[in-house]
């Protein structure tokens, strides 16, 4: 049960991040947001890392450059889903994104690229997408 | 319209790429030094995009309201509620849930158009359509069929990072 709240909230949290950025950016700007938002974001995370220290920084230097830089498309990201939210609101844009993500998601598990442990994709997978996209179509046509 | 749908798809494609990197990046050091390294890279990359695309206008913040400063916690918060979830219901069942949930809240947002965003009125269409989504993910994550659904239960951590890191910044 505690369990369920916990993701629901976490989902839930998800939407607001984009909602609170679109909302920001009315104010400052599109780019001023994502940059706000990333500092305070990543000035807390620091903070909390200094107290539960999991860091293993030994660790890191195995780790290719390619996958370090994976933060840096937040910027993208968030430019992105702040202009499609202004113009085609929250719903519509949080389903086209899940969409893409869950097809690429299943496209890379799939090929198993970037050493990603390969998963094979059956029929439920396929009408799960299927589902997805046609959800979509309903929603706005 | 075509254009906000090709940046939401965009914004997809980037969040799974995103998680994929943020998973493997998660392998080698915890959690928290993961998120830090996740929100830092982001904040460097939008300083310089700022940069080059508003110059010294992205420094002037008149309008600037005190929560603003704090909305960097909500990745923060992503990220608490999604490691516990993921705990405590194990990977599938709690992203399921957190995609559902992303969709719910997003349709509730539009309808009540809170925080001053544009309303979207609530249809008996667009319930149609995101219920016909969550049918969609139920079927896709729940379905079964993926041959290493089992092993991939059991690299709890692997996959709970993957979701996590949808936490981001953003």
């Amino acid at each position: 049960m505690r369990g369920l709240l916990f993701a629901l909230l976490g989902g839930a949290c998800i939407t607001l991040q984009g909602v609170a950025n679109s909302r920001i950016s009315q104010d400052i700007g599109t780019w001023q947001a994502a940059t706000v938002t990333q500092l305070t974001g990543f000035i807390m995370a620091l903070l909390i890392l200094l107290f539960v220290r999991d860091g293993r920084r030994r660790g890191l230097s195995q780790i290719k450059p390619l996958y370090l830089i994976g933060g840096a498309f937040a910027a993208v990201i968030i430019f992105s889903e702040v202009t499609a939210i202004h113009q085609v609101g929250v719903t519509f844009t949080i389903s086209a994104l899940l969409i893409a993500q869950l097809c690429l998601t299943f496209l890379v598990d799939s090929k198993g690229w970037f050493g990603v442990v390969k998963q094979k994709m059956k029929l439920p997978q396929f009408i799960g997408l299927g589902m997805m996209i046609a959800g979509v179509i309903i929603l706005k046509f | 319209m075509i254009q906000g749908l090709l940046l939401a798809l965009v914004a997809g494609s980037l969040v799974s790429m995103q998680n994929v990197f943020n998973s493997k990046v998660n392998e080698h050091t915890g959690s928290w030094a993961t998120t830090a390294l996740v929100l830092g890279m982001g904040f460097a990359a939008s300083l310089t995009f700022g940069l080059i695309f508003e110059g010294g206008r992205l420094f002037s913040l008149e309008n600037m309201k005190p929560w603003y400063w704090i909305s960097g916690a909500i990745g923060v918060g992503v990220v608490i509620c999604l490691t516990l979830g993921i705990r405590l219901l194990g990977p599938t069942y709690a992203i399921s849930i957190v995609l559902i949930s992303q969709l719910g809240s997003a349709l509730l947002w539009d309808s009540m158009g809170w925080l001053g965003l544009n309303k979207v009125p609530f249809t008996s269409q667009q319930l149609l359509g995101v219920l016909v989504i969550v049918g969609g993910i139920l079927v896709f994550k729940l379905g079964g069929g993926r041959v290493h659904q089992a092993a991939s239960e059991e690299t709890n951590e692997t996959s709970s990072c993957k979701i996590k890191n949808e936490a981001r910044g953003a």
